[in-house]
């Protein structure tokens, strides 16, 4: 059997963000990078199955972006993906999510992959689109923001959050796609033994532009830090005359009363 | 490839380049994601449960241990033969650095992967390795070493601890009281050094389960509380003979050999329990609100954030540069040479002066920053809900252990005039030649264009003070000066400021034109900062030689030398000190 799991690297998230020249992503100066929380849990998810399977089956995992992705991608090998794809490119930032999932089903569409693993969402653009797209893009079936995953014998069986906390099960069979969201799994860390076998692997390159045939469907607009608000109004003076007073500031200024 | 190889000591008469040091900045993918997973598995495993393991939960802490040995974290210096992964000590330092996150449980890690397994590593046979090291690298078995006794710890050999052949010839018989003894309460396997008919200082790998061997109670400790502490006595027990380890009368080259590394590793850690302190420092600095503004707006504040930084990027700097030092000489080392260990401990104990540099500064630079953390907390820096209570109080061992900085200081002139005898270093020529630029100065002028000129041209010239005032030592006092310990210190003082001084303006110099404007910016504050500290404590110590060396003219001439040499041009070091205070406060913790 042979699966795929996509993962993106992302800011560490405790960055402080400013936005670059263009004002159409962030600035990526000195950030500390790392891979996306929730293709963690995709590759996680996506060794556990590996392991099951053992034998005769094989996990690739696949990276967009530049030179510095290939440290996610060893990562990812260090918990154990069998191999790796880097598709190189630069300007990923710049790509919409129509274009990146475009690139990945390209390379996808003549390896017979029987099940591809990625994150929910990234955290940096978090679209939620590129599994879904890649999906469509290879016309295989998917489910969404998985919390629990079995496989037998081509059949998946996922367990999905809805809102409200209710669950959904779903059940598909390969190919298929499956996104996955917090509380699928814990991810393992690396183990240092597997971190120095994990230099052996093989990471094969493939330039983007290689594989890139669709325009993008949208473009950022504009990236901006939220407008200041104005500041907090504190209240002062026994209990009665505070509820008073803000009763009545929340029929004066808001409609929760009306 | 290595770069060129340097001889221990040889920084303090030779010139450096860039480009022959190892900075972090040149860490391996591979290093950096192992220093991720300690960190992680630190993070995540171990600070949650601090309160606990402060509590003394030793089976918790075996627990942890266990599973640091699954994650791999206990075999980075095993050999490869055994199981281990025989990395180098760049990472191993990497680790060390990275797990002092964990407070206590850091100190049980250290004493297991340290001075624990080393000495059987370096000395054990393989009938040895194969009956115990497999138990240590996987943390089903804790490691401790037991040299200190209650009536010996500086010195060492002065150990009262006995062993005796047993009449037929199967066992030692050991008798003694071991002192102080890290892990004493959990571990499975001791290193006990004991005297064989009272003179040959000699290793013995001793099981916990021996008869005659009991445990004493906890001590009841001002920092590290987590870790385990105790007496080990030995009454009458029985050692089998084949657990004699290294050779008879050999004691002292396990205990200290083991002790270079020992001294080295505890600089890493010392390094990144720094970090997280002054972090803790910083954050607190940007919620404190005084006077209706945070207090990290206020210029006092900020200096102890920047001299803090400085410091740390320099203490940084110093550990792995020497990583590097050893690396390159060990990876000469054919790995199928004919006892290999022997070679391996030769390398290091090439740079045993850089190793004792290492424990005092690092450890003097974590002193200095909880302090300032604490300060910078006011009250509740003294309140234990803080952790800056705690950091400041596992912080004074650091001084103590692994050799006291007294000792270790005194080591170092020890060293360096030992390998001068030898003709290992010229340090008479070098010495004669500083005399004769003392009597004339040069008035070259400086040359602006390179990045760091000022500090080069400074960096040369305390090497030159130093070799002044070591020179003038030795003149004066010959052989008696190993008794004159006020000079011995103050000299110390000096070599290890220039060691300090010239690892962070290498590593500022090799990484700067990688770096963004505003690194470059905050880099070049801390080499200014840290340049001027410390130059100003090797100015001290240079004068403190002088004047218990030298009366009358020349130590007028002396004096001026010094003042000469010691000069350094710091100006923007305000602008320079607020530059990293800001950067700091923006950024929520150390920024290098
Ligand atoms: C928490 C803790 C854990 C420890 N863990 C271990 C362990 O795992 N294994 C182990 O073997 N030991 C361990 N030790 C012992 C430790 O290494 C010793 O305490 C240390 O070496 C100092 O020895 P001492 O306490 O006997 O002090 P002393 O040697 O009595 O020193 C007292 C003072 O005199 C100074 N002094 C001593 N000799 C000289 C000299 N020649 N010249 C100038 N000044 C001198 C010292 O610097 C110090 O200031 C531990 C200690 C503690 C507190």
């Amino acid at each position: 059997m042979k699966l795929l799991v996509c993962i993106k690297q992302v800011p560490d998230l405790e960055s402080r963000f400013k936005p670059n020249a263009e004002g159409v992503w962030y600035n990526e100066t000195d950030l500390a990078w790392r891979m996306n929380e929730y293709d963690e849990f995709a590759v996680e998810q996506a060794i556990r199955l590996r392991e099951q399977l053992g034998e005769g089956s094989e996990l690739t995992v696949l990276s967009i972006g530049p030179e510095r992705v290939v440290e996610a991608i060893k990562k990812a090998l260090a918990m154990g993906c069998d191999n790796a794809v880097h598709i190189q490119d630069p300007a990923a930032a710049t790509k919409d999510p129509w274009q990146i999932a475009s690139i990945i089903s390209t390379y996808a569409k003549d390896k017979n992959f029987d099940l591809i693993f990625t994150g929910m969402q990234s955290q940096d653009r978090g679209s939620a689109q590129v599994g879904v797209t890649i999906a469509e893009q290879l016309g295989i079936p998917c489910t969404t923001t998985i919390v629990g995953f079995e496989y037998d014998n081509g059949a998946i069986t996922a367990k999905r959050e809805l809102e409200g906390g209710i669950k959904g099960i779903v059940k598909l069979k390969t190919p298929a796609l499956v996104t996955c969201q917090l509380g699928l799994n814990v991810p393992r860390y690396p183990t240092l033994p597997n971190i120095m076998k994990a230099k052996k692997k093989e990471i094969s390159a493939i330039t983007a532009a290689d594989l890139l045939r669709e325009e993008p469907l949208a473009t950022t607009a504009s990236f901006h830090p939220p407008a200041k608000k104005g500041g907090g109004i504190v209240l002062e003076g026994d209990v009665g005359t505070l509820v008073d007073q803000l009763i009545g500031i929340l029929k004066e200024k808001t409609a929760v009363l009306r | 490839m290595p770069a060129k190889l340097f001889k221990g000591a040889e920084y303090l008469i030779v010139e450096t380049d860039k480009n022959d040091i190892f900075t972090p900045e040149d860490f391996s993918d591979e290093q950096r994601q192992i220093g991720d997973t300690t960190e992680q598995f630190v993070l995540n495993e171990v600070v949650p449960l601090r309160e606990e393991i402060e509590h003394h939960n030793l089976p918790l802490t075996v627990e942890l241990m266990k599973k640091c040995g699954e994650l791999g974290l206990l075999m980075i210096d095993a050999p490869e033969e055994y199981g281990g992964l025989e990395l180098d000590k760049a990472t191993s330092m990497l680790a060390a650095e990275k797990l002092s996150q964990a407070g206590s449980f850091s100190v049980t890690y250290s004493a297991h992967t340290g001075i624990g397994t080393l000495p059987l590593v370096y000395y054990g046979t393989k009938e040895q390795k194969e009956k115990y090291l497999h138990k240590i690298i996987s943390g089903e078995w804790i490691a401790a070493y037991c040299l200190t006794e209650p009536g010996s710890g500086s010195d060492a050999l002065g150990a009262a601890a006995t062993a005796t052949l047993s009449a037929d010839g199967k066992h030692y018989i050991l008798n003694g009281t071991k002192q102080f003894i890290t892990n004493g309460g959990m571990a499975n396997l001791f290193t006990v050094f004991a005297k064989i008919d009272k003179q040959h200082f000699t290793g013995f790998l001793v099981e916990r389960n021996t008869e005659g061997l009991s445990i004493g109670p906890e001590e009841n400790k001002m920092g590290v509380r987590g870790s385990s502490t105790t007496q080990v006595v030995l009454e009458d027990a029985r050692v089998p003979v084949e657990n004699l380890l290294g050779e008879i009368g050999k004691g002292h080259k396990i205990a200290f050999n083991v002790l270079n590394v020992g001294r080295f590793k505890l600089g890493a850690a010392v390094t990144g329990a720094a970090k997280v302190s002054l972090a803790t420092g910083i954050k607190y600095a940007n919620e404190r609100k005084a006077f209706g503004v945070t207090i990290g707006t206020f210029g006092a504040i900020q200096e102890k954030i920047a001299d803090m930084s400085a410091a740390i990027f320099a203490s940084e700097s110093l550990i792995y540069r020497l990583s590097g030092l050893i690396d390159d000489r060990l990876a000469t080392i054919p790995k199928d040479t004919p006892n290999y260990y022997e070679s391996y401990q030769q390398g290091i104990e090439e740079y045993s002066l850089e190793c004792a540099i290492a424990k005092v500064f690092c450890s003097e630079v974590l002193a200095d920053v909880v302090d300032a953390v604490v300060q910078i907390h006011g009250g509740y820096g003294f309140i234990q809900e803080y952790a800056a209570e705690g950091y400041y109080r596992d912080e004074r061992i650091n001084r103590i252990w692994e050799g006291t900085n007294e000792i270790n200081r005194l080591l170092i002139p020890g060293i360096i005039l030992r390998r001068a005898m030898k003709g290992e270093i010229p340090l008479q020529k070098e010495a004669m030649k500083a005399f004769e630029s003392l009597m004339s100065p040069s008035f070259d002028e400086l040359d602006d264009s390179v990045p760091f000129a000022a500090e080069k041209v400074l960096i040369a010239n305390l090497k030159q003070a130093f070799l002044v005032l070591a020179g003038s030592g030795v003149q004066k006092f010959m052989d008696t000066i190993k008794d004159e310990q006020e000079i011995l210190l103050a000299v110390a003082d000096l070599a290890i400021n220039i060691f300090a001084i010239e690892s962070a303006v290498l590593r500022a110099e090799k990484i700067l034109p990688k770096l963004s404007e505003s690194k470059k910016a905050s880099v070049s504050a801390a080499v200014k900062v840290f340049t001027f500290n410390g130059t100003e404590k090797a100015a001290s110590a240079a004068r403190r030689a002088a004047y218990y060396i030298e009366e009358g003219d020349t130590l007028t001439m002396l004096l001026a030398g010094i003042r000469r040499f010691t000069k350094y041009d710091a100006t923007g070091l305000l602008k320079a000190k607020r530059q990293l205070a800001g950067a700091s406060i923006e950024a929520d913790k150390y920024i290098f």
